[in-house]
């Protein structure tokens, strides 16, 4: 069962993968934990943009805990980390 | 049955399934061990065949003997021995090299070379043991790295040595860009169960199919229109359009050819390095989904691009991750805490870092026999037309993020004739930049003017 506050950040993240899918291939098909490059959502530079978004959102410092492009990978794992750093 | 059907003939149930029945045998005797196992002992044996090639070489400072290669080879397995030994260990590496391990492994490399450059006849077999080495690092450097930072990220737990070496001389193929990535993102595409295998393995042979494809193609290229044609020419009536190859164009400044066929020429030497990468990584691709991991393919219909990102991403696939993974990511990442109100200069950086600094890096490194021999600004030298391929490349990327940035979001924009004009700009970009980056001895100057000369703008003689 997913808690509130994860279903109310994985309803922020959708909102904010909606502003950077691909036109023609919108958020709404892809799973949560499909991977969001390997279903084309973004390509996998446009993995900034959900750094960017992490760090402003949540204030997570990716120079200091180093960057794993595989914790952005679905948003299970984005929530996972987030879950991880805001604890 | 429909065409786009067929083309996906290894996503259709019933074919999976009449896989599973007819290769069951196979498939089941096939587990993750088993195929490990046999991609490692292939490592082995490409790891011998490549090391004996070495031997006789006189483009070093010493002909290399076998006893100096039997003792490099044992050095280097010792080598990869203690990086596996370190990644597995990284907790209690000391702080600098777990806050810096590319850094740390880069910096063995030079010290290699140093010790290379240092090193005289008087030392005899040791001589050629470190000339090998630093001849055969740049191999293994990025392979190594992707061991490295798959412990940075603590996925280390539950590999073996065996796990990693498979990377390390792949009997799959490779060049000293790493396809397939390391181990980390291998075993996440491995294929878990039968189902999942034969999937896989289909998933191979349509690449198969597609790189034969493609090398046919190549093939009728070379008889159809570059001039004076192949064997196949002859053999379809001796008739050839005669366009000539872009390296030759670049040569001889676009002299004496009319600025439309310079422009096809342009064009086709785009479609033919495609047609190159494809056919090549296909092959390499296929055979690790063969074997279970149903990894991204290097080059996935980059000509339909319709930016320049997405062309890049899909051209050369393990070469843009490697410059991702290594150069534009920690770069990005590092920045945060500065640049953090300034988020065009971050990319901006990050793109620079990846594809100007670490293009050339690569590349650089990849001249090995000039590096052994301490020719680092001739090796410079050689590359001074890839530094303006690079910033003009690192800057298209960079305007393109930008753009694409700007257009995400918004639905698919409707229209054919747009939708081809930027398949045309994309086309063009790339097929210009390339005049800096087509081999053959033509000099920096030489390809500025044949760049001119499309425009009609060929310098005075």
């Amino acid at each position: 069962m997913m808690g509130a506050q994860r279903e109310q950040r994985l309803q922020d993240l959708i909102r904010f993968l909606r502003t950077i899918q691909k036109p023609n291939r919108p958020i709404d098909s892809v799973g949560v934990n499909e991977g969001l490059v390997a279903s084309g959502l973004i390509d996998s530079l446009a993995i900034v943009q959900i750094v960017v978004y992490l760090e402003q959102t949540y204030g997570i410092d990716f120079a200091a805990g180093g960057f794993d492009p595989d914790r952005l990978a679905t948003m299970a794992s984005i929530l996972d980390l987030i879950e991880e750093t805001c604890r | 049955m429909r065409v786009d059907q067929l083309m996906q003939f290894h996503e259709d149930p019933r074919v999976i399934a009449w896989w599973q029945v007819r290769f069951g045998g196979m498939l089941a005797w096939l587990t993750p061990f088993r195929r490990r196992i046999i991609l490692a002992t292939g490592a082995v044996w490409v790891m011998v065949k490549e090391l004996r090639s070495l031997i006789g070489t006189d483009d070093l400072a010493m002909p290399v003997e076998g006893r100096g290669v039997v003792l490099a080879g044992l050095v280097l397995l010792g080598l990869a021995w203690l990086f596996y030994r370190a990644a597995a260990g990284f907790a209690s590496l000391p702080a600098w090299i777990r806050q810096h391990p590319q850094l740390a492994l880069h910096g063995v490399y030079w010290g290699f070379l140093g010790l290379a450059w240092l090193s005289t006849p008087a030392m005899g077999v040791w001589q050629q043991v470190l000339l090998v080495v630093a001849l055969v690092f740049p191999f293994l450097v990025w392979r190594f790295g992707y061991m490295l930072l798959m412990a940075q990220y603590g996925r280390m737990a539950g590999t073996r040595f065996y796990d990693h070496f498979l990377t390390f001389w792949p009997v799959y193929g490779g060049s000293n860009t790493p396809y397939g990535k390391g181990m980390g993102y291998l075993s996440r595409c491995e294929a878990k169960n039968a189902e999942e295998l034969a999937r896989s393995q289909l998933a191979g042979i349509k690449l198969l199919i597609l790189s034969g494809l493609w090398n046919v193609t190549l093939d009728l290229m070379e008889a159809l229109f570059y001039g004076p044609g192949n064997a196949l020419t002859a053999r379809l009536g001796g008739y050839t359009v005669g366009i000539p190859k872009l390296s030759q164009l670049v040569a001889d400044e676009g002299a004496g050819t009319a600025f439309w066929i310079s422009w096809i020429s342009v064009y086709c030497e785009l479609i033919y390095q495609v047609l190159r990468h494809a056919v090549r990584g296909h092959q390499i691709v296929a055979v690790l989904r063969i074997f279970g991991f149903n990894v991204f393919r290097n080059t996935y219909k980059p000509l339909l691009s319709e930016s320049i990102v997405e062309f890049w991403n899909r051209y050369y696939y393990y070469f843009k991750e490697l410059m991702a993974n290594f150069f534009f990511l920690p770069t990005f990442a590092q920045l945060g805490s500065r640049l953090r109100n300034w988020p065009r200069v971050r990319l901006f950086a990050a793109v620079f870092a990846a594809a100007f600094v670490g293009n050339m890096y690569y590349h650089l490194i990849k001249m090995n026999e000039l590096m052994v021999q301490g020719h680092v600004l001739d090796g410079l030298y050689e590359l001074r037309s890839r530094f303006f391929y690079c910033f003009l490349l690192a800057l298209g990327i960079y305007i393109s993020m930008l753009r694409e940035q700007r257009r995400a979001g918004q639905p698919a924009t409707p229209g054919r004739l747009r939708r081809f004009l930027r398949i045309a700009g994309v086309w063009t970009f790339f097929g210009l930049i390339f005049i800096w980056n087509v081999k053959g001895g033509a000099s920096f100057t030489a390809r500025v003017n044949f760049f001119l000369s499309l425009f009609g703008l060929a310098p005075a003689a």
